[in-house]
Formats: C-alpha cells, sequence, structure tokens
C-alpha cells in the first residue's frame, strides 16, 4: 500500500485540504495585519491603523468558518489518526490566531491615540521586538503547515528572548514615565503595544504546540510550561 | 511479520496465544506468521479490508477451519489457556464449547426462545428442567434479552426482531459458560439501535469473557475494544491499544487504512 494515497471519498480529501489552507490564510491574514498595525504606528499613518481595525472581522469569520468546517468533516467523515489531529489542531489554532490578530487591533488602536500627541523617538524601541514576534509567528505558521514538529518545538524556547527584550523594553519607557512630562501618555501607550507584541509571541508558541501535535501526536503543552516556570523569574506571565 | 504491541495489561494471564502461525487454504497462503497474545476479560478488534484473514485466523480459534477441505494450519502453535488447540487430547466440539461464536446474521434454530438456550446446557448433559430454567433466565439475562422475551420464552425465536435474534444467538452462545466469545461482524445486518444494543452488550460480557470481535465498522472498535490489530494480505501489520491505532498508528500502512486512504 502506498503511503499517503489519496483518500476513497475524494470530498473528504477535499474537505481536508480546503480546512488546513484556511488556517494557513488566516494565520497570513493576522500576520499582515500585525505588520500593518506596527508600519501604522511607527509611519503615523492613520488610514492604516483604521483598516487594520476595520479588517479585524475578516479575521473573526475566518475562525469561525474554519470551526464550521471543522465540525463539519467530524459529523461526515469521523476522522481519525492524522486527519482528527489536523481538525482539532485547526480548531485550536485558529483561537490563537485570532487572538493575534486582537492584538493588531490594540496596537492600531493605540497608535492612533498616539497620532493626536508629538511624535516620540522611542517608538524605535518597538522595531526589534516586533521582528522577534513576527518570526515566531511566520515559523509557528510555518510548522503547521508543513507539519514540521521540529519547528514548532523550538519555538518556546525563542520566546524567551521575545520576554526578555520585552522586560528591557519595558524598562527602559517604565523609567520615562516615571520621569513624567508630556509624553508620559505615549510612554503608557508603547508600553502596552510591547505588552500585546510579548502576547503574539506566546500565541505563536500555542500554534506551534498544536503544530507538533498535529505531526507527531504530542501534546507538550505542560512540559512547554513548566520550562517557562523552571527557566524564567515570577514577573512573566505564563503563557495563556 | 510480528507486529509490536504495547500492553499494559500483561500481567493478566493469557487466554489466546499465537505463535507464528501460517495457514492455507490448499497452496494459497491466508495467514502469514502471525503472533498475538489475546488476555483473558479484554475485548481485541480485528479489522482490515476483506480477505486480509482475520476472520480465518478468527475461525482458527476455535478450529472451526477444520470444516473447510483443504484448510489448515501449516506451520505455528495457537494456545487457548495454555493449552495447545491441535494436539491430539483436544476435542474440537469440547473446544467450540469453550470458545464460542457469533457469527454475522443471527442464526437461531427453528425452535422456542427456550430451546434456542437450552439446546448447548441439554446436550451438554443438563437434562433437568430447574437446573435448565435457571440456566436459560441467566444466559438471557447476560443477553441483555429476559426482559424482552420472559413473557414468550415457548414463542418461535424467529418471531423475535433482527437485534434480538442475535442477542438471542449471544445468549445461546453464553449459556454453555464458555470461556472466550468469538464474534465474526456480529452487528453488520442490524440497524443502529440494535447495534448499540449489542455494542452495550459486549461491553458487558467483558467482565466474564475474554471477546474476539471481526468488525468492518471502525468507529465501533474505537467504541468497544481494548485492543486492535491490523491485518493486511494475511499479515498482522499492527497491534496494539485500539486508542493509539485510530490517534496515531505506529505504521503507514495502518493509517493509511484507518483514515481511509486505502486503494
Amino acid at each position: 500500500m502506498p503511503p499517503n494515497h489519496p483518500h476513497i471519498i475524494r470530498d473528504f480529501d477535499e474537505s481536508i485540504r480546503k480546512l488546513s489552507e484556511s488556517v494557513i490564510s488566516m494565520g497570513n491574514q493576522s500576520r499582515l495585519n500585525l505588520q500593518r498595525a506596527v508600519e501604522a504606528l511607527i509611519q503615523r499613518d492613520i488610514d492604516r491603523c483604521k483598516a487594520v481595525i476595520a479588517d479585524d472581522s475578516e479575521i473573526d469569520e475566518a475562525e469561525r468558518s474554519v470551526d464550521a468546517m471543522g465540525m463539519d468533516i467530524l459529523l461526515r467523515f469521523h476522522p481519525v489518526a492524522r486527519d482528527l489531529r489536523l481538525v482539532i489542531s485547526s480548531m485550536k489554532a485558529v483561537a490563537s490566531l485570532e487572538r493575534i490578530s486582537d492584538h493588531a487591533v490594540n496596537i492600531a488602536k493605540r497608535a492612533k491615540k498616539m497620532l493626536s500627541r508629538e511624535e516620540i523617538r522611542e517608538v524605535r524601541l518597538i522595531e526589534p521586538i516586533y521582528l522577534m514576534a513576527d518570526e515566531l509567528l511566520r515559523d509557528a505558521l510555518a510548522s503547521f503547515a508543513d507539519r514540521d514538529s521540529t519547528t514548532g518545538r523550538n519555538l518556546a524556547v525563542r520566546d524567551k528572548e521575545l520576554d526578555r527584550a520585552h522586560k528591557r523594553v519595558v524598562a527602559t519607557l517604565s523609567q520615562l514615565l516615571e520621569e513624567g512630562g508630556a509624553n508620559s501618555e505615549s510612554y503608557l501607550h508603547l508600553i502596552l503595544i510591547v505588552r500585546s507584541l510579548e502576547r503574539v509571541g506566546d500565541l505563536a508558541v500555542n500554534v506551534g504546540e498544536d503544530a507538533v501535535f498535529l505531526d507527531a501526536a504530542e501534546d507538550i503543552r505542560y512540559a512547554q510550561r513548566r520550562y517557562a516556570r523552571e527557566s524564567d523569574d515570577p514577573d512573566t506571565d505564563p503563557a495563556p | 511479520m510480528n507486529a509490536s504491541s504495547s500492553n499494559d495489561s500483561n500481567s493478566r494471564p493469557s487466554a489466546i496465544s499465537v505463535e507464528n502461525v501460517d495457514f492455507c487454504y490448499g497452496k494459497s497462503r491466508a495467514l502469514k506468521g502471525i503472533s498475538l497474545e489475546v488476555t483473558r476479560n479484554e475485548i481485541v478488534a480485528f479489522i482490515g479490508p476483506s480477505g486480509c484473514g482475520k476472520s480465518t485466523l478468527l475461525r482458527c480459534f476455535n478450529r472451526m477451519n477444520d470444516l473447510v477441505p483443504g484448510a489448515r494450519v501449516t506451520q505455528g502453535t495457537i494456545h487457548i489457556e495454555g493449552v495447545e488447540i491441535h494436539s491430539p487430547e483436544v476435542d474440537p466440539v469440547e473446544l467450540r464449547r469453550r470458545v464460542g461464536m457469533v457469527f454475522q446474521k443471527s442464526n437461531p434454530f427453528p425452535r422456542s426462545i427456550y430451546e434456542n438456550v437450552a439446546y448447548g446446557p441439554r446436550l451438554a448433559g443438563t437434562s433437568e428442567k430447574g437446573a435448565l430454567d435457571s440456566i436459560v433466565e441467566k444466559a438471557l439475562r447476560g443477553a441483555a434479552l429476559w426482559d424482552e422475551v420472559k413473557d414468550r420464552l415457548g414463542e418461535s425465536a424467529f418471531g423475535l426482531s433482527g437485534g434480538q435474534q442475535q442477542r438471542l444467538c449471544i445468549a445461546r452462545t453464553i449459556a454453555v459458560k464458555p470461556e472466550i466469545v468469538l464474534m465474526d461482524e456480529p452487528c453488520s445486518a442490524l440497524d443502529p439501535v440494535a447495534t448499540a444494543k449489542v455494542e452495550e452488550l459486549i461491553l458487558e460480557l467483558k467482565r466474564e469473557f475474554t471477546i474476539v470481535i471481526v468488525t468492518h465498522n471502525m468507529q465501533q472498535a474505537t467504541r468497544i475494544s481494548d485492543r486492535t490489530a491490523f491485518f493486511y494480505l494475511g499479515e498482522l501489520v499492527e497491534f496494539d491499544e485500539t486508542g493509539r491505532i485510530f490517534s496515531n498508528p505506529r505504521r503507514q500502512e495502518t493509517e493509511d487504512y484507518v483514515t481511509g486512504r486505502f486503494g
């Protein structure tokens, strides 16, 4: 029997393919929203802020659509083994991806508020944090699309670098906030934006965990959290 | 091919032990080097495409294949409760009492409900009415049929529904107190409600008996069996906990079969 033989019911293969593609497409859309939110912040582009906020409803719809597809596959085909894992991990991954887009909206909303105030050069501190979060998200999506558990498994360790960078930037901004002055509100917005990016890293780790389950049928969530507890200090929140 | 099996019930005594068994119909080899162990009071499901050898192996366990001309075990041993079933001192009729069988299609005798169940015990030497009554009631209760038929025990078994007839056949099988019950697609002719009742019954029977069931219904295997064996082209490809077989099988062939990617 050759491996990966097509399914006897063609409609089943088609449904599975559509489900898998929808997750990745939604992930790319969330990633794009995040990128546009950060660009809007740095380039002080109000139209882009508004677009990010408006486009979030598409992400919500994509999440609902993947859940409906998953439910339909469960109902009609009673999938097992890798097919069952794909349905379960897809439905879980899209919940994380939807949250990522929510964080993009939060960033866009704060960027909008910051636009009404004087530009501050500390906005540049956001960029490296964003790049780290984006790389984690990119690789999480790749690990899911390629069913690559090795990449998915490594995300938690890489997320620690993001956590450390997040803490450094928050410390710098908190210092400025304590000093007071006209820019205090903007510093506060930036702290919360960095916080959103740090959460994006956590959510990317979750998607990576879903990819490990999909590829290797292993539930590594608790191991990851134990790692987080053992290797980090109490100031960092555990992954959601 | 010897399939690996991680069995957490290793400590339980073996009910059926198959070692390196080859089986031929004439020159055609239907089973190739099969080895597996079934422990007491577990439910093992045999799955695989038609012609893979699963029913042939099931029929080896009570030597039902002896009745097929030219069919024989050509290599290996089968022990039931520690006794090699092909050894000369084993009486096939007594073996079939100890290893009962339920078939795909219910096959009650053209007799009353009572007589269907009493037939085996009577043949085994029980003739006293009170003793027979008690055996019949216990077997019908065991087959979850008593409440439905207790007021019409004298009526023909053919008046029962398909699902009831199948449960009557199960009652007939367990009336002679077997140690092992073999089932060859026992629900394939039943509607979903009757199937659910038989499945519920099988899970109940596990307390007293060891059960091996051949099924084409993989959902059924996941619902009722502790372990599942996948056969393909006369070989045992994989034998493992049912949860493992249907969530993350070790062999690609098993994955292809259980997920329906089988050409």
